[in-house]
């Protein structure tokens, strides 16, 4: 499902802003980000560590610390609601029920002195009427329906019993627990190994359909989001530079740090290549970023242009990019 | 202890950059722990004059009539016998301090090596061994072990700072067992086994600079505790004996507070207090500075 | 390849006690490493892949003698370095140097650059001071870091950075053999291609021996000229690279592979196994692998198959019963 036939975006992100006060003075994460999820699609989000890909995922929820972080410009809008507009207790109740998230590291997200039993019923009847009896009945049905065998005895482990594929697993089943139209899901493989990677990229594909949600996938992995997401969002320097439908991004990137990252991944091949291509330099310092493009510093197509005007997203052969001189476009 | 000592701060200051430079600057932006440093360095020039004889010279000097007030001769009045209270407080100033480093020094250099011998061989024989002499040195009343080690030293001058020394370098020790525990498991310990590094190299170098954040922390708060222990311990009779301390100036003023002169009093409690309140202050700030987790 | 592989790991095991009952008696041994062999012959990288808890870690620490085997040999340049003690060890350490994988842990943080690169010269006291120093700025430089990093402190450096002077230091006495644990698994995309090619390139110039140990199939194709695959504790399977990854023969190296996400297939193309990977405590009888492998046979659950060379269909090794 995409534009065409959906009449409204289920999520509307509109010049999302979000700055941090540290040490060094005032850093932006998110600089003026704008994007929409359409219903039951899943998005990936892109992008190196420091891109401001999580502060994103936790502003969707407002879940940004603050102090010292501060989202100061923008709006969220949930189903034409801005979530920014709500006090902190319609926040709170739309959390976990309307727009839930899952994180990369199972272990720290799960309460290690409760039994998973006990986190999953006390979320069902925080957002639902349910008697305790009621509410772990349901726990068990959502245990066995993300694929944990022996779902009604595992109510009664610990975090600790459970191995890292089940943990996750068992955070997957809290987020869906209250039916909510958006999972924000943060790096939620990166932590584990990669066959219980493919088992939970399909449990999570074969959730979303039943459950008739829309997914952002915040992740690291363009290989996860390749075969996971309709649509991708590549981040730098908090700043989306191209956003396009997957397979048209990765075949045929027309950003150069997309087109950077793509070939710079080492992938299985039948022969061993001598060099890989790599991205010369490093990310700039979110405190003292380049006035123009952001990525002007490690591009090798830069132009002077490049260094002084700061590029706008615009549509080009399909894809939004932010370059002033994309790769492959016939201007 | 080239390297141990060097930790502690000021090798690294005119490095350029340095994570010390980071904990300065976090240092300094904490109103409440500049303040703080600021008094202690007053009480510290305060002490440093007395041992440079400049001033508190005439601590033990009959110079003026009994319990004279205020005035601009003797600034705190005069005691029962005639004594400068000024100069016996300033006096009793470089004593706190002379006590308070001597015993935070030891006790935290100590408590760090034995402690990162007992992390580091945390579970074998040697850890057993110093965590027994912990425990068995925690078990003994502080008060009583300085009575017994004051009359095993036979009159001392140094009986009380050997049983400070002794009490205090455990809680450094136990603190710096847990972290070297938590730190002997780090990559960089791994690479320097790797590279050949021996064990006791490994200590000193890569293990006791990294548990320098402790330290200073815990040797301050072993500053503070032996001032206090000095004071309650003198005017118990079993701390300075020759020499001026405020704990035997406030047990000087148990006769006169009855008869209603309250100078002597009210000079040693106040600096005592003022010092220990600015210490704390001070401590605190650099325990916020230093946080690794919020440093690095 | 006639010459004798410069390091042979011969029968390498290493047993955790597990301690249960009354007096916490040695009940059993959690097999971590079990009966694993291969050689790295100079100038050679063998890749080590598997997922967390196969033992790849333990046996690269073996083989850098911060662990213990319980059983089996080293053999380095014909050298048993298990039989070594301390000081004999000493010697060797110089020509076996470890990559570690945390570019945060991996360095001391109250160290400078130059300190931490220096070191292992000032241990084995090579040259004088100033050769030293002139070593620590060619080292710095050949990873591609200026001379002034050396006065600075690693929490100034980011993750690509703080692993090479990691790799700096590994160079720094000119080793022989290097054993990289999960060098770049660390490292964000772009950086991890240049310390890869930073790693090719070094193992190239310098001829040295090169175990590279990682759970990234795609990174260690990339460096490897073979690669053995472990599972709970066993190498199943060892062939050279582009014969494993193109014909793999052991299915679990099969599902491995196609697992790894990639751009530009879909996932449904994918073996997806099932169940989990058993605990080392209680490993399955027969064929660790029995109760995930698609093509488990009635004789997987009993014996466990040994690893044998491939006969007509290529060079290599594989422990499955399917190829008898």
């Amino acid at each position: 499902m995409n534009a065409a036939d959906a009449p409204a975006p289920l999520l509307r992100v509109k010049d999302l802003t979000v700055e941090f006060r540290t040490m060094d003075g005032i850093v932006r994460a998110v600089d003026a980000v704008s994007f929409d999820i359409w219903p039951n699609e899943t998005v990936g989000l892109v992008g190196e560590s420091g891109c401001g890909k999580t502060v994103t995922g936790l502003s969707l929820l407002r879940l940004i610390p603050s102090p010292p972080g501060q989202i100061i410009n923008g709006s969220i809008e949930l189903e034409g609601l801005d979530l920014l507009s709500l006090d902190a207790g319609d926040m709170e109740k739309r959390r976990g029920s309307e727009i839930a998230m899952i994180f990369q590291e199972p272990m720290t997200s799960l309460n290690p002195v409760f039994t998973i039993g006990s986190q999953i019923t006390e979320v069902l009847r925080r957002h639902r009427q349910l008697s305790q009896r009621q509410a772990r009945e349901l726990a068990a049905s959502l245990l066995a329906k993300v694929s944990i065998p022996d779902a009604g005895r595992r109510l009664d482990d610990y975090p600790h019993q459970l191995s890292g594929g089940m943990r996750q697993r068992v955070m997957i089943a809290m987020a869906l627990s209250c039916n909510p139209k958006l999972l924000v899901a943060d790096e939620p493989t990166t932590a584990l190994d990669v066959t219980t990677q493919a088992q939970v990229l399909d449990q999570m594909r074969e959730l979303q359909n039943e459950f008739r949600m829309a997914v952002l996938l915040v992740t690291h992995d363009l290989g996860v989001v390749a075969e996971t997401c309709q649509r991708a969002l590549v981040m730098y320097c908090g700043s989306i530079v191209e956003a396009g439908k997957t397979e048209q991004l990765f075949s045929s990137p027309r950003h150069p740090y997309t087109a950077g990252l793509l070939a710079s991944i080492p992938r299985i091949r039948a022969e061993r290549i001598a060099e890989l291509p790599v991205i010369p330099g490093r990310v700039p310092d979110p405190g003292n970023l380049p006035a123009g493009c952001r990525f002007a510093g490690r591009c090798s197509h830069v132009q002077s242009r490049c260094h002084q005007e700061r590029p706008t997203l615009r549509s080009v052969n399909g894809n939004a990019v932010a370059c002033h001189y994309p790769l492959g476009a016939d201007i | 202890m080239n390297e141990f000592s060097s930790v502690a701060g000021a090798r690294a200051v005119n490095r350029r950059n340095s994570i010390w430079r980071k904990v300065l600057r976090k240092f300094l932006a904490d109103r409440t722990g500049v303040a703080g440093l600021a008094a202690v360095l007053v009480y510290f020039v305060a002490a440093l004059g007395v041992w440079c004889g400049w001033w508190g010279t005439d601590w033990a000097d009959l110079g003026g009539s009994k319990w004279e007030a205020v005035s601009a001769a003797h600034w705190f009045g005069t005691n029962i016998i005639g004594q400068d209270i000024f100069s016996r407080a300033i006096y009793a100033t470089s004593t706190a301090f002379e006590v308070g480093v001597v015993v935070a020094v030891l006790a935290t250099i100590i408590g760090g090596v034995l402690g990162a011998f007992a992390g580091f061989f945390a579970g074998s024989w040697i850890d057993e061994l110093l965590l027994w002499a912990m425990n068995v040195l925690d078990a003994i009343p502080f008060y009583l072990f300085v009575a017994a080690v004051a009359y095993s030293l036979a009159g001392s001058p140094y009986a009380m700072h050997v049983a400070m020394i002794t009490s205090f370098w455990i809680g450094t020790g136990r603190l710096v067992r847990g972290e070297v525990i938590k730190l002997r498991n780090m990559e960089y310990i791994e690479a320097a086994y790797a590279i050949g590094l021996s064990r006791f190299m490994i200590i000193f170098r890569h293990i006791l600079p990294n548990t320098s954040h402790i330290l200073l922390v815990q040797a301050s708060i072993a500053f503070v505790s032996a001032i206090k222990a000095e004071v309650i311990l003198s005017f118990l009779g079993i701390g300075i004996r020759d020499g001026m301390s405020w704990g035997l100036m406030i047990e000087e003023s148990t006769k006169e507070v009855l008869a209603g002169f309250y100078n002597n009093f009210i000079a040693a409690s106040l600096l005592m207090f003022g010092l220990v309140m600015a210490f704390n202050a001070l401590s605190d700030a650099l325990q916020d500075a230093m946080d690794p987790r919020k440093v690095a | 390849m006639n010459a004798e592989p410069l390091v042979q790991v011969r029968g390498l095991s290493k047993y955790f006690p597990i301690h249960g009952g009354l007096f916490r008696r040695v009940v059993a041994g959690l097999k971590a490493v079990d009966d694993v062999s291969f050689v790295i012959h100079a100038g050679r990288t063998l890749g080590l892949v598997g997922e967390s808890g196969c033992g790849k870690s333990t046996l690269g620490r073996m083989l850098l003698r911060l662990q213990e085997p319980t059983a089996g040999q080293v053999l380095f340049a014909g050298e048993d370095l298990t039989r070594l003690d301390r000081r004999q060890m000493l010697a060797y350490r110089q020509r076996i140097q470890a990559v570690f994988q945390d570019p945060y842990g991996s360095l001391s943080p109250r160290r400078t650059v130059g300190q931490t690169v220096r070191e292992p010269l000032d241990v084995h006291r090579v040259g004088t001071p100033g050769d030293r120093q002139q070593r620590v700025d060619e080292l710095l430089a050949f990873v591609g870091l200026s001379a002034q990093a050396a006065h600075r402190y690693p929490h100034e450096f980011s993750g690509g950075q703080r692993q090479r002077i990691g790799i700096a230091r590994a160079l720094a006495l000119n080793p022989q053999f290097l054993v990289a644990d999960e060098p770049v698994s660390a490292l964000d995309v772009s950086v991890q291609s240049q310390v890869l090619n930073l790693i090719v390139r070094l193992q190239r110039e310098r001829g040295i021996a090169l175990l590279f140990i990682s759970h990234d199939l795609a990174v260690v194709q990339h460096v490897s000229d073979d690669i053995g695959v472990m599972y709970l504790g066993r190498l199943v399977e060892i062939a050279p690279a582009g014969q494993i990854l193109t014909a793999p023969r052991h299915p679990y190296t099969e599902a491995l592979i196609s697992a790894v996400p990639q751009i530009g297939r879909r996932m449904h193309s994918r073996i997806v196994l099932g169940g989990e990977v058993p605990s080392a405590r209680t490993p399955p009888s027969g064929c660790a692998f029995h109760p995930r492998c698609p093509r488990v046979m009635a004789v997987c659950r009993s014996v466990r198959p040994v690893l044998k060379k491939n006969g007509d269909e290529g060079s290599g090794s594989v422990a499955c019963h399917l190829y008898p």
